[in-house]
């Protein structure tokens, strides 16, 4: 058989399919389930990291070198978000969901993707001035150890506090926001009694089960990461980990694909906002 | 026969798309995606303003939205816009919050190199104005794989840096008045 010149980014999309299978072979690591166009980006961005001309040159160090695998894992994963990201949807979160928490008993909430724990400590500042904290326990998760670690530490450099004070105060919030933090040199670092409500859990989405029931899930920019069939795998997981009544809330321009078919019980509150709230379907009965 | 049309722009580039979008005719046979920086915490309303004033159906990009010929895409804030290649009759977006890329999400490199790589020589790629470099490697990619590159001329613009950068680094196919683009993009229309 006569061999056909390709196009580098055909070649491209074999390394990284290679990449992959070694990750999840030799790590249990699986981001084959992941949507493609951004993970590439994200691995040919390696090869200028470790000044390769290849993907595939990093294949040898990837199976032999734990740590050259654990930058390559750390970077498919990468957590980007920051203090009351997208600050009009915590406001609507504010009025909208805490009063209906409050309704419960207690309050459990899953925080999916702890990234730098950037969310799961604006989360702990909403419910501490909606006067909730108190009665809740936060499960922050992320299949990432080293994800979880730096969240659990809450440690971020200080230049970036300017810009999440304006955000706080457009999220609706009129407390010090300054004074959630400590400065330690050149970086903050949340209060201790802040994270006393928080536990940071490993929890994979690709193969783990529901481990918590939660009246509300927090998910925001994960799922855009998934391809059709994982995103679809992991809604049904948030969904069933949501207690009947309990809302789902995700990035601001996520939105669930054919929820109305695929997933029935869970209800759009309204088209501003990323939220979502589980129903109980009520069974049609054929006479 | 091309299939897809991506449109970056950036400073001074509200105008231009307005422009072209207003002259393109109902049924035109290629998908659009548009890639505009905007204030990254803004609101944006740009979908809603196109759509006063074409025949195309113009909304905000969606994660996995399957691309539809005749429809108008923008890119939403602070996401950067993928075409994604997948086993489907048709390709579909998708969205990521990756880091920021020449200071700018959405960027307008990132929608155009993963057009590129999904259409190959069926992608039309044209930059219009802006006041930073978003958009070259975009385009040299789209040169790549065979694609129409196209580049407003930077002396009908406000702000030429965007369209200097690209002719600097890429060998255009077209370096085009706002008139030329649009006779451009209507020559692949032939209505049945």
């Amino acid at each position: 058989m006569p061999l056909v010149k390709w196009k580098n980014h055909n070649i491209e999309d074999v390394e990284v399919s290679l990449l992959l299978s070694a990750l999840k072979q030799r790590y249990g690591y699986d981001f084959t389930g992941y949507a493609q166009a951004s993970l590439k980006r994200r691995l040919l961005e390696l090869t200028h990291y470790f000044g390769v001309e290849h993907l595939s040159k990093l294949l040898p160090e990837i199976l032999y070198d734990e740590a050259v695998a654990q930058t390559v894992i750390n970077n498919i994963s990468v957590p980007t978000s920051e203090f009351f990201r997208d600050a009009l949807v915590w406001k609507e979160v504010r009025t909208t969901v805490f009063p209906r928490l409050n309704s419960f008993p207690w309050i459990n909430i899953w925080q999916v993707g702890c990234g730098r724990g950037e969310e799961v400590y604006t989360l702990v500042i909403l419910l501490h001035e909606a006067g909730l904290l108190k009665k809740t326990r936060i499960f922050s998760s992320d299949i990432n150890p080293a994800f979880l670690k730096e969240a659990q530490n809450g440690r971020w450099s200080l230049r970036r506090l300017d810009g999440w004070r304006d955000s706080y105060l457009r999220s609706g919030g009129s407390a010090d926001f300054d004074s959630y933090f400590e400065i330690k040199g050149d970086e903050v670092a949340i209060r201790e009694d802040l994270k006393q409500s928080i536990e940071f859990v490993q929890h994979n989405l690709v193969e783990d089960e529901v481990f918590k029931e939660a009246q509300f899930v927090v998910c925001r920019n994960v799922l855009i990461y998934f391809g059709e069939v994982l995103q679809e795998r992991v809604v049904d997981l948030l969904t069933r980990s949501l207690e009947r009544g309990g809302y789902l809330l995700l990035g601001r321009s996520e939105y669930i694909f054919d929820a109305h078919e695929k997933h029935p019980e869970l209800v759009e509150i309204n088209d501003k906002l990323p939220l979502y709230r589980k129903v109980i379907i009520k069974r049609r009965r054929y006479v | 026969m091309y299939k897809m049309l991506v449109i970056g722009l950036s400073a001074g580039g509200i105008p231009l798309v307005k422009r072209i979008l207003r002259a393109l005719p109902q049924n035109y046979p290629l998908a659009i995606a548009i890639v505009a920086h905007l204030s990254r915490e803004h609101e944006s309303h740009l979908a809603e303003m196109l759509n006063e004033l074409t025949y195309l159906p113009v909304s905000m990009a969606r994660d996995k939205e399957v691309i539809s010929p005749g429809r108008v895409y923008i890119a939403p804030p602070d996401y950067h816009l993928l075409v994604e290649q997948n086993p489907h009759p048709q390709s579909h977006f998708s969205l990521s919050v990756d880091g920021l890329m020449k200071s700018v999400r959405p960027s307008i490199d990132v929608l155009f190199e993963s057009a590129a790589e999904v259409f190959e020589s069926g992608l039309i790629g044209v930059l219009l104005s802006g006041a930073n470099t978003d958009g070259v490697e975009g385009m040299a990619c789209v040169k790549r794989l065979g694609g129409l590159s196209v580049v407003l001329d930077p002396q009908e613009c406000d702000f030429a840096t965007m369209p200097h950068a690209v002719i600097k680094h890429v060998d255009v196919d077209y370096i085009a008045s706002m008139d030329e683009i649009v006779s451009l993009l209507l020559s692949v229309y032939e209505p049945s």
